[in-house]
C-alpha cells in the first residue's frame, strides 16, 4: 500500500509540472495550428535564465520566476512576429514550414546555448532540493511540492484569464475560427504573437520550477519536447482542459509503469497510452471537455 | 599504338604515385578521431577531446613521429551510432586516415568498431567498455580501458574482505553499457554467493527515480550497486537522500560517479558513495600528476579517468605511428599490436585472454567521496585515505 501511495504521489506531482509544460504547447497549437517544436528549447533557455540569476545574483530560483517568465514572454513574441508570421504572408510556403522553422529556432537555441555556457551539466541546489517532509509515511519533495502548488496556480490564472478578459476571449476566438474572428474585427496576427509569448512563458515556468530538482545542459530541451507533444496529443489537440489531463495522465502512466513493469519502460508506458489514446480515443481527452 | 598507350597510362600512373608519395611526405599525419561533443554525452567528449589536443600539442612539440607532425580529425558522433558510423565513414574514406582514436559511448563505439574492422582502419578504443567490444574477433580494434565487467575488480576483494554483504540491489541504465556491466557484476555476485534482490534497468534521463527506489528501498538490500552516467547518478543519490534510504552502502560503477559534476550536483547526497575508478593523479604512473595539474591550468577544472584514457591514448597512437614500417592503416595496426608503452593512464599492452583479443588489461581501484574529494580507498596499497565504513545514515550526518 504504501509503495502504491508513494507511486500516486510522485506521478500526480511530476503529472503537475508536465501539465504546466504541455499547456503552453496546446494553447499555440490552438491559435497557430501548428506544432511547436521548439517548445522544450523555451523552456531550457528559461532554466538558463535561472541559473544564471540563482548563480551570479543568488537569487532563489522562485523568485526568478518574475523574470524568466517575462523574458520568454518576449522571445515568444519576437520569434512570433519576426520569424514565424512572416512565413505565413509567403503563398507558396505551405503552413507546415513554420513547424520545420521552429525546429531551426530549437536548434539555434540549443547552439546558442551551448557556446555560452558550454556543454557543462548544472545544476541549482538550495536548501530544499533534496528535503522532504512526510505525510504517514509517504515522502513528497518540497520542491516538487511547491512546483506542483505554482503549477496549479498558474493554469488556474490561465483558465481565468482565457475566460474572463477581453484578449483571453480574443485567442480563444481565433483558436476556434480565425477567419471569423478576423470578421469580427480580432487582429488575428497580434493575438498569434501574444499566444507565442503566452505559451512561451507557460513553459518558462516550467523550467524554472523543474531545475532546483533536476539538472541543466544545452540538450535538455529535446526530451521536453517530445513530452509535450505527446500530452498536447493526450489532451487533444488545442484543448487547455485536455491539457491538465494529459500532463497528470503522462505523469501517473510513468510513475505507475516505473513501479509496477520497470523503470526501463517508463517511456515506453507512456508511449503506449498515446498510441492506444489515438487509436481509440481520437480527438483525445477534448472529448470530454468543452474549453 | 598499344605501346605508347601502355607508355602514357604508365607516365600518368608513376605521376600520380609520385604525386601521391609527396603528398603523405609532407602533409601531417592524419588520425582521425570520434567523440560526442554535441548531445547529452558531450560533456565527458568535451573532456576526452581536450586530453587528446593537449597530449597531441605535447607530441608535436616534441618533434612527432620522425619529424612529422600529426593532425586529429574530430568528427562529432553526437551519441548516435548511426551519425558515428557516418562520420567515420568519412574520415576513413574521404580523410585517409591511418588510424583512429576515440568511441566514448559503448554503442557507438560498437557501429564504429564495425566499420572499422570492415575497412581495416586501426580503431584505439579510449573508453567504450561493453564486453563485447573486443569480444568480436575483431583484429583492427584495441582497447586502452579496461572492458566493464573488469571496473569492479576492486570493489569484489572490498566487498569480500570488509563487508561481507549478503544481498544486493543492481540498477542501470538500459544501454549497451549498463546492460553489459549489470550482467556481469550479476554474475560475479552468484558466483560471491550474494542474493540479488532486484535488477533492473532505467531509461536514462529520467527526472524521477522515487518509484524505483521505493522499490528498492522496500527489498533492503545490503548494498546497492549502479551503473549510471553522471546526472542519473546525481538524482539517484539526492532522491535515496530523500526516501531517507540506508542500505550498508551506496557503490557505482565507474562512468559518472567519478564525475566532478557528480558530487557537484548531487551535493551533500554524493558523500561517502563509493564507486568503481580506473584511474588517479595520484597513481604511481610518469606523467599522471602532471597530466592532472595541466589540464586543471589549461581548462580551468578538474579531469578525470575517461580524459586519462584518452590522454593515454593519443601517446599510444604516436608511439605505434614511430614504430609502423610504413604509414598505412594495416602497417599502424601491426605497429599497434606490439606496443608495450608506459603513459600517464598505466602501462599499454594489448593482450589477449578468454573471449577477449587486443584487450590492455589494467588493475582497478575503489574510490569514495569524503568531504567532496575523490579519495582512492582501495586496494591499500595505494589509498589516499582510510575507506569510511560502516557509512553513517542519512538522518545521523
Amino acid at each position: 500500500m504504501e509503495v502504491f501511495l508513494q507511486t500516486l504521489v510522485a506521478g500526480v506531482l511530476k503529472g503537475g509540472l508536465y501539465a504546466l509544460i504541455g499547456l503552453g504547447m496546446t494553447l499555440i497549437m490552438g491559435v497557430m495550428g501548428i506544432i511547436n517544436l521548439a517548445h522544450g528549447q523555451f523552456m531550457m533557455v528559461a532554466m538558463y535564465i535561472t541559473y544564471a540569476l540563482f548563480h551570479f545574483f543568488g537569487l532563489d530560483p522562485y523568485t526568478t520566476l518574475i523574470i524568466s517568465m517575462p523574458s520568454l514572454f518576449i522571445l515568444g513574441v519576437l520569434i512570433q512576429k519576426y520569424l514565424l508570421n512572416p512565413l505565413m504572408k509567403v503563398e507558396s510556403i505551405l503552413p507546415e514550414n513554420q513547424v520545420l522553422m521552429t525546429v531551426g529556432i530549437a536548434m539555434v537555441l540549443t547552439e546558442i546555448a551551448r557556446f555560452i555556457f558550454s556543454s557543462n551539466y548544472l545544476s541549482v541546489r538550495t536548501s530544499y532540493s533534496s528535503s522532504a517532509f512526510y505525510l504517514g509515511g509517504i515522502s513528497f519533495s518540497v520542491a516538487l511540492t511547491v512546483a506542483f502548488g505554482f503549477a496549479c496556480f498558474l493554469t488556474l490564472s490561465l483558465f481565468w484569464f482565457l475566460i474572463k478578459t477581453d484578449l483571453g476571449r480574443s485567442i480563444r476566438a481565433v483558436s476556434q475560427d480565425s477567419e471569423a474572428a478576423e470578421l469580427m474585427g480580432i487582429d488575428s496576427g497580434r493575438i498569434k504573437v501574444i499566444t507565442m509569448g503566452i505559451g512561451a512563458g507557460l513553459v518558462a515556468a516550467a523550467g524554472t520550477l523543474l531545475l532546483p530538482i533536476y539538472y541543466l545542459f544545452p540538450d535538455i530541451g529535446g526530451p521536453f519536447t517530445r513530452k509535450a507533444f505527446i500530452i498536447t496529443i493526450l489532451g487533444g489537440l488545442g484543448s487547455t482542459v485536455g491539457a491538465i489531463f494529459g500532463g497528470l495522465t503522462l505523469g501517473l502512466a510513468e510513475s505507475f509503469g516505473a513501479t509496477y513493469i520497470g523503470m526501463d519502460f517508463e517511456d515506453l508506458v507512456g508511449l503506449v497510452i498515446f498510441l492506444l489514446v489515438l487509436l481509440f480515443i481520437p480527438g483525445g481527452f477534448r472529448r470530454f471537455t468543452k474549453v | 599504338m598499344r605501346i605508347t598507350a601502355f607508355g602514357l597510362l604508365a607516365i600518368v600512373s608513376s605521376l600520380v604515385i609520385s604525386i601521391g608519395l609527396g603528398w603523405a611526405a609532407e602533409g601531417p599525419i592524419k588520425v582521425g578521431v570520434v567523440l560526442p561533443l554535441t548531445g547529452e554525452q558531450a560533456k565527458f567528449g568535451e573532456i576526452e577531446k581536450n586530453s587528446l589536443v593537449m597530449g597531441l600539442e605535447e607530441i608535436n612539440k616534441a618533434g612527432g613521429v620522425n619529424g612529422r607532425q600529426i593532425e586529429l580529425l574530430i568528427e562529432d558522433d553526437t551519441g548516435k551510432p548511426d551519425v558515428g558510423r557516418s562520420a567515420v565513414e568519412k574520415l576513413i574514406s574521404q580523410d585517409n586516415v591511418v588510424a583512429l582514436t576515440g568511441g566514448y559511448s559503448s554503442s557507438v563505439t560498437y557501429a564504429v568498431c564495425a566499420v572499422a574492422q570492415q575497412h581495416k582502419t586501426p580503431f584505439l578504443v579510449s573508453t567504450g567498455s561493453a564486453d563485447k567490444i573486443t569480444e568480436q574477433g575483431w583484429n583492427f580494434v584495441f582497447r586502452i580501458a579496461p572492458p566493464v565487467s573488469e571496473y569492479p575488480k576492486a570493489l569484489n576483494s572490498f566487498l569480500s574482505e570488509v563487508v561481507k554483504p549478503q544481498s544486493v540491489a543492481i540498477l542501470y541504465e538500459n544501454t549497451l553499457f549498463g546492460q553489459s556491466g549489470a550482467k556481469e557484476f550479476a554474475e560475479q555476485c552468484e558466483k560471491a554467493g550474494m542474493k540479488i534482490l532486484i535488477k533492473e534497468g532505467y531509461e536514462a534521463g529520467a527526472v524521477d527515480f522515487k518509484p524505483l527506489l521505493i522499490k528498492v528501498k522496500a527489498a533492503k538490500p545490503d548494498f546497492v550497486y549502479m551503473v549510471s552516467y553522471v546526472m542519473d547518478a546525481a538524482l539517484l543519490m539526492r532522491q535515496s537522500k530523500e526516501l531517507n534510504f540506508n542500505p550498508k552502502m551506496f557503490v557505482g560503477g565507474g562512468a559518472g560517479f567519478t564525475l566532478p559534476e557528480f558530487a557537484k550536483n548531487a551535493g551533500a547526497a554524493a558523500e561517502y558513495v563509493f564507486s568503481a575508478d580506473l584511474w588517479s593523479p595520484q597513481l604511481p604512473y610518469p606523467g599522471a600528476k602532471d597530466y592532472f595539474e595541466n589540464y586543471k591550468k589549461r581548462y580551468g577544472g578538474p579531469t578525470e579517468y575517461h580524459g586519462a584514457e584518452a590522454y593515454g591514448c593519443i601517446y599510444v597512437v604516436a608511439d605505434a605511428l614511430k614504430r609502423a614500417k610504413e604509414l598505412t592503416p594495416v602497417a599502424v595496426r601491426d605497429a599497434l599490436a606490439t606496443t608495450d608503452l608506459m603513459t600517464a593512464f598505466g602501462p599499454v599492452k594489448f593482450v589477449s585472454y578468454g573471449k577477449k583479443k587486443q584487450q590492455n588489461a589494467l588493475p582497478t581501484y575503489l574510490v569514495q567521496w569524503q568531504k567532496g574529494i575523490l579519495e582512492t580507498v582501495w586496494p591499500k596499497n595505494v589509498a589516499t585515505k582510510p575507506y569510511v565504513y560502516p557509512v553513517p545514515e542519512w538522518a545521523s550526518r
